[in-house]
């Protein structure tokens, strides 16, 4: 349902539902197979401090934790209720968290708007609104925080710990991300599933992001937009990148999206394009584009100018990368033009049949030293903007010690606030390096497109940041 | 004798005339069926979520009307028999329209079985959520014991469940009894009774020395099962108007919904089911097979003869089976001699086995082990999809 603008009220409950000292789970099972078995399990496996209150009509305890027959039988604080049980369920269990004075609800139920039910939807919507208790729901997976070991939901892991705020309307697309997380090390602050979002809207989420202490970027999926005069308003005011991707603009993902989340988008694409570069927020167009340029946004500074400087050893990725740079509207520039004193100096660091351009080319043999030197010569030049490094692993690169240089540089010179992108394109000892670049902080991708994206996007967000 | 359903006569079966072979089976899928998260069963599944807590979502008033007993005194007897476990609301599918086939089957143990081997067969039935329905048998009976399985697939219920036990060297024989008729079940006819369906029979003497035997339950209680059970349509069962003030949806959509399968179709029906561990009943079971020359039906005239008789809780009619009839009774409460003296009343009985069962282990697939602490948890399988025929030496081990 629509909201005009984020509601303080929401946005100040939300630290409940997020970092809640005490949860209800209505629909807890005895049995490990069900769903609200897992939502207690995964609470108990990651560690959750707080308090858990499996609700359950038919069981004395579940999993080792008392269960109480209702809502009202708790007679200790709930901060937060989720509810994993039938739609036509939900709305008692809704006046008895009203009842109770719970702080949040969470409904992860389907079968509501989604199949035709939007008159009940609505209906339970408009009571928490009367009694100022946000739902967030219906229709989703759950939400979480590495900082609290937090998992509730059906989410099998907890990603690792990072700058980025997941909020998505697709539950499996945000599955997607946690497994990214885990497998690609790309942090998270907290995640959350919104569903048909039928009362917390994503402007109350954003707004809460944007006090959020561990949140230095906000990645959004939305299939549809209820409000988009709040969601633009909320979005200026945040002073944090915003990064979103908008589906459901094709013909049939039109009814998809409705299918899934009861998300109607009766505007063409267009439309949200407009909302979007209104609100000041950067539009990804493909999954892929949008982790990767959450992750740049999230980990590092914006972009202040276009002079970046690559430094590669293999002349293939530096290609591949000066192409995409002019492909999206930020050729590179040639580092004569950039510093006609760093192309002397990068010199020492490369062989004869090296190239002192942009791409600068160190070449298959370069080792550590070369690395860590042409890095050096780079961030501490005053005329560049960011830098952008390659490995290409030969049978001489010493892949985890340039890795290893390349965090010591930037943990040197990061005050100077200079953006530092690393492409690893190899095997696994590629993968492993990149692991360990966003382990400290440092966003690193298998392909040169992916890292352009990534400092493209730094360079719009900086354009915004820096006319402040 | 009745009708004959000879073949080129009249009688023969109505199918008959458009096929040239019997639909013979018993997993059918018939238009209409609808599944059980649909609308229709909106009403029954609010109910089943919520009478634990709220036995408004019985229809009260007319039970009071129909028992004499205070709304009040009706509530609190509700909530009493649900927290001791003497009662369950349930609902039967009527399998032969909804795709499955329902196939129990009886299982003896050699003579030489240990008291761990019997154990560690008897956890295995009660936790295997495969199986719906199952008995336990005490130990020196014919068999030992009688469970049951919703399976689309024959070579499922073989393959995923009857082969992972029966060669186990305790086990001497299993015996499969497809459901040909369900007749009654849990005092209540079923779909392919006859007459009477969804009639609830509980024989009054029975009931008398039940409640001298015991004090758990009182007549009133009784009272109260037989009017939720007997209402003529499933319209008077429950208070729709509550279960939409629960639920949030239209009564009159809940009601004619569940009206429609249930009243008109026939596709389930909801019942309440009573527990007769919790009072320390017994159930004595016969197992009765008819000589193998025995014409169908006739064999099915006998079982609604039998059907007739309000003494018996439990009536299932087999087919394609060594057996055909399992019928059940109450020990301690009815006369065992009589029971038996009219089942062998029939020339056409070859054999009649008997066992007695303390324990039930599930209710068409809520588990009813309390001890276990899963009064109540649902698990329904469903086989569509799946071969589980295919040699999984990972299961064994």
């Amino acid at each position: 349902m629509k909201v005009e603008k984020a509601r303080q009220y929401v946005v100040d409950s939300l630290k409940y539902a997020l970092n809640p000292s005490s949860i209800a789970v209505v629909g807890a099972s005895r049995y490990e197979t069900k769903v609200g078995n897992k939502v207690v399990y995964e609470l108990l496996k990651w560690g959750y401090k707080g308090k858990i209150y499996p609700v359950n009509p038919r069981a004395n305890s579940v999993l080792g934790i008392k269960a109480f027959h209702t809502l009202k039988d708790i007679k200790e604080p709930v901060d937060l209720v989720f509810v994993a049980v039938p739609a036509h369920l939900v709305t008692e269990i809704v006046k008895e968290a009203v009842e109770i004075k719970a702080k949040v609800i969470t409904i992860a139920t389907s079968a509501f708007k989604e199949i035709g039910r939007g008159d009940l939807q609505n209906n339970i919507t408009q009571y928490c609104r009367d009694h100022k208790l946000p739902l967030i729901g219906p229709n989703l997976v759950g939400m979480g925080s590495p900082y609290d070991n937090f998992n509730c939901g059906f989410i099998p892991y907890l990603p690792v710990k990072g700058p980025i705020a997941m909020i998505s309307q697709s539950g499996a697309n945000l599955l997607a991300a946690l497994g990214t997380s885990q497998e690609s090390h790309f942090g998270m602050s907290f995640f959350v599933g919104l569903g048909n979002k039928a009362d917390v809207d994503f402007s109350e989420f954003i707004e809460y992001a944007g006090k959020d202490p561990h949140t230095k970027c906000l990645a959004i999926y939305i299939e549809g937009l209820d409000s988009p005069e709040a969601f633009v308003d909320s979005a200026k005011k945040v002073d944090k990148p915003i990064v979103v991707i908008k589906v459901g603009g094709s013909k049939i993902g039109v009814k998809a999206a409705f299918a899934h989340t009861a998300s109607e988008n009766p505007n063409a694409d267009d439309y949200y394009d407009k909302i979007i570069k209104e609100s000041g927020a950067i539009r990804a167009t493909t999954w892929q584009e949008f982790l990767d340029v959450s992750l740049a946004l999230g980990y590092q500074p914006p972009l202040k100018g276009d002079h970046i400087v690559m430094i590669t050893n293999g002349g293939g990725a530096g290609l591949l990368s000066c192409d995409h740079f002019e492909r999206s509207n930020l050729p590179l520039h040639e580092l004569e033009e950039i510093s006609p004193l760093l192309k002397q100096r990068i010199r020492a660091y490369m062989p004869m049949f090296g190239s002192p351009l942009n791409p600068v080319d160190i070449s298959g043999t370069a080792g550590v030293i070369q690395y860590k030197g042409a890095f050096k010569q780079a961030f501490r030049d005053p005329n560049v903007d960011g830098v952008l490094g390659a490995i290409c692993p030969t049978a001489v690169t010493d892949v985890p010690g340039v890795a290893d240089a390349a965090i010591e540089v930037y943990n040197e010179y990061k005050d100077l606030g200079k953006p530092f992108i690393m492409i690893c394109q190899g095997g696994q000892e590629c993968s492993e390096a990149i692991q360990k670049l966003r382990d400290n902080g440092i966003p690193a991708y298998k392909t040169a497109e992916q890292a352009v994206n990534a400092m493209v996007a730094l360079y719009k967000y900086g354009k915004k940041h820096f006319k402040k | 004798m009745g009708k004959e359903y000879k073949l080129g006569t009249s009688e023969q079966q109505e199918y008959l005339r458009s096929y040239n072979y019997v639909p013979k089976g018993y997993c059918f899928l018939e238009p209409g069926a609808v599944a059980s998260d649909s609308n229709d069963y909106a009403a029954y599944n609010i109910a089943k979520s919520f009478y634990q807590v709220y036995p408004e979502v019985f229809n009260i008033s007319y039970i009071s009307k129909v028992t004499g007993l205070k709304e009040d005194d009706i509530k609190a007897r509700i909530k009493k028999m649900y927290e001791n476990r003497e009662f369950m609301l349930v609902y039967n599918p009527c399998v032969s329209v909804s795709g499955f086939g329902l196939y129990y089957w009886v299982v003896k143990l050699k003579k030489d079985t240990t008291k761990e081997e019997r154990e560690e067969l008897t956890k295995w039935f009660q936790d295997n959520d495969q199986i719906c329905t199952g008995y336990m048998m005490s130990e020196g009976g014919d068999f030992d014991y009688y469970n049951g399985n919703h399976m689309r697939n024959i070579d499922n219920l073989v393959g995923g469940v009857l082969d992972k036990f029966r060669f186990r060297r305790c086990v001497e024989y299993v015996h499969i009894c497809p459901i040909r008729r369900l007749v009654r079940e849990s005092h209540v006819n079923q779909f392919d009774s006859l007459k009477d369906y969804r009639r609830y029979f509980f024989n009054e003497n029975a009931i008398d020395k039940l409640c001298k035997l015991q004090k758990k339950m009182d007549k009133d209680d009784f009272k109260i099962i037989d009017a939720i059970n007997n209402t003529k349509t499933i319209k008077d069962m429950f208070d729709y108007d509550f279960l939409a003030k629960l639920s949030g949806l239209d009564a009159n959509d809940l009601r004619e919904n569940l009206s429609r399968i249930v009243d008109k179709e026939k596709q389930m029906f909801p019942m309440v089911y009573f527990n007769y561990r919790a009072l320390g009943l017994k159930m004595h079971f016969y197992l009765v097979s008819f000589f193998e020359n025995t014409p169908t039906f006739r064999s099915e005239e006998i079982v609604d003869e039998l059907a007739n008789e309000d003494v018996f809780n439990n009536i299932f009619d087999f087919g394609d089976s060594h057996h055909n009839i399992m019928l059940s009774c109450y020990e301690d409460i009815n006369d065992l001699d009589k029971v038996k003296s009219k089942l062998l009343s029939y020339g056409e009985v070859s054999e009649v086995l008997e066992s007695t069962s303390p324990r039930q282990f599930r209710r068409w697939t809520c588990r009813l082990d309390d001890d276990n602490g899963y009064w109540e948890e649902c698990v329904f399988t469903d086989d569509v999809l799946v071969d589980r025929s295919v040699n999984d030496t990972r299961e064994d081990k």
